[in-house]
């Protein structure tokens, strides 16, 4: 065998086990597949004037079926809906005024309420930006339960294309 | 010899290739069989009789672990000891999944406790197993963490022993999350029936019986 022959077998023996682990590089946990109980809708982009605190509108919708806590729940154990802008974005999250949350009882319970919000929701942020354009991932953190169940507390990134002037 | 320093080279190079290759293979194929363990035991929602179920929609979750040997663990409890599922053995036992932040865990838990006291005479015991996020690097916020649970099994009088760090053994359980969640393990350790979210009292007094042997004859390995 000539040299460029064993080096083209090495060669393709090497190649061989890294193609074949390629599918398997993907397999994750099913739960981390499962569709987040809160989709932020809109805006995807918003204007504001540079350096001044601008009323922007986010708007969400919790699933069918399901309630999150509203931003102040009723009791301090249950784990508020909050939005929280990294620090480092460019803009500055100045205020948020969170609506109020609705009244919601499990049926087995009817004398507990509890605050939350179902359907669609709106945030209104006071965003500060510096002048230029930023890509902002804001994030909306909250606890979903149905009504007889509850999930872990999760997080869903709030992506905005903010346009300072 | 210029060119043979080169083949060498290239033949060291590839082989190098060759064996990471071999490492990355099997390490995904030990990903592979942790995924589909973890598949195998996840509970799957499933149509179902609504007066059996409790659930008002006709669906309940159903667990690929009933009729199997309930997985051992060890978690610290709320005084810092060591909890096993093992120092259990001979008892009928309840895993009852919960957090401080599930508002329909609080509902059930006057029940449990009830139960608890009326059955713990025939050899029934209840672990509440909390899966409160833990910061576990951070003393202080670890520290927070467990006051935090303390308080809530405080409030709602748990006479039961509750364990910490639930995630830490959620996978082998089926990685369900749903909250509560409850595993009814027979004596000899078999988990004979599993209830997702909020039932009722008597589900859960149900299931309880058949984790005794006491129930209407389904269960599996009950009374030994």
């Amino acid at each position: 065998m000539t040299r460029r022959r064993f080096a083209a077998v090495v060669l393709a023996l090497a190649v061989v086990p890294l193609a074949a682990q390629s599918p398997l590089v993907d397999a994750k946990p099913r739960n981390e597949k499962v569709k987040p109980a809160v989709a932020y809708l809109f805006p995807e982009q918003v204007t504001v004037v540079a350096g001044k605190a601008t009323a922007v509108d986010l708007h969400f919708k919790v699933a069918d079926g399901l309630h999150i806590n509203s931003h102040t729940p009723k009791e301090e154990e249950l784990i508020p809906t909050t939005l929280v802008l990294p620090e480092s974005s460019g803009v500055r999250l100045a205020g948020a005024t969170f609506p109020t949350g609705t009244d919601y009882a499990f049926a087995v319970n009817p004398k507990e309420k509890l605050s939350v919000y179902t359907g669609e929701f709106t945030v209104h942020a006071e965003l500060v930006a510096k002048h230029g354009e930023h890509l902002v991932e804001a994030t909306l953190h909250y606890q979903a339960c149905n009504n007889e169940q509850c999930m872990p507390p999760h997080s869903i990134p709030v992506a905005i294309d903010v346009i300072a002037k | 010899m210029k060119r043979n320093v080169i083949v060498i080279v290239v033949v060291v190079f590839l082989l190098v290739v060759l064996g990471l290759a071999g490492w990355a293979n099997r390490q995904n194929r030990v990903r592979l069989a942790l995924h589909q363990q973890a598949q195998e035991n996840q509970a799957v929602l499933v149509a179902g009789n609504a007066a059996d179920s409790g659930s008002a929609n006709g669906l309940h979750m159903s667990s690929p672990l009933v009729g199997k040997r309930a997985p051992n663990f060890t978690l610290t409890n709320l005084k810092g000891e060591k909890v096993s599922l093992a120092d259990y053995k001979g008892k009928a036992v309840q895993l009852n999944f919960w957090a401080t932040w599930c508002a329909p865990c609080k509902i059930e838990t006057p029940w449990l406790i009830e139960l608890e006291k009326q059955y713990q005479p025939q050899g029934f015991e209840i672990l509440g197993v909390s899966f409160d996020d833990l910061d576990k690097d951070d003393p202080k916020l670890l520290a927070k963490d467990k006051a935090g649970i303390e308080k809530t099994v405080a409030q709602l009088k748990i006479p039961y022993p509750v364990l910490l760090d639930g995630d830490s053994i959620a996978k082998p359980y089926g990685d369900s999350d749903v909250y509560p969640t409850s595993f009814f393990v027979d004596r000899s350790g078999t988990i004979v029936a599993a209830s997702f979210g909020l039932t009722s009292k008597d589900d859960l007094e149900s299931n309880i019986r058949k984790a005794l042997g006491t129930g209407n004859g389904t269960g599996v390995g009950a009374g030994k």
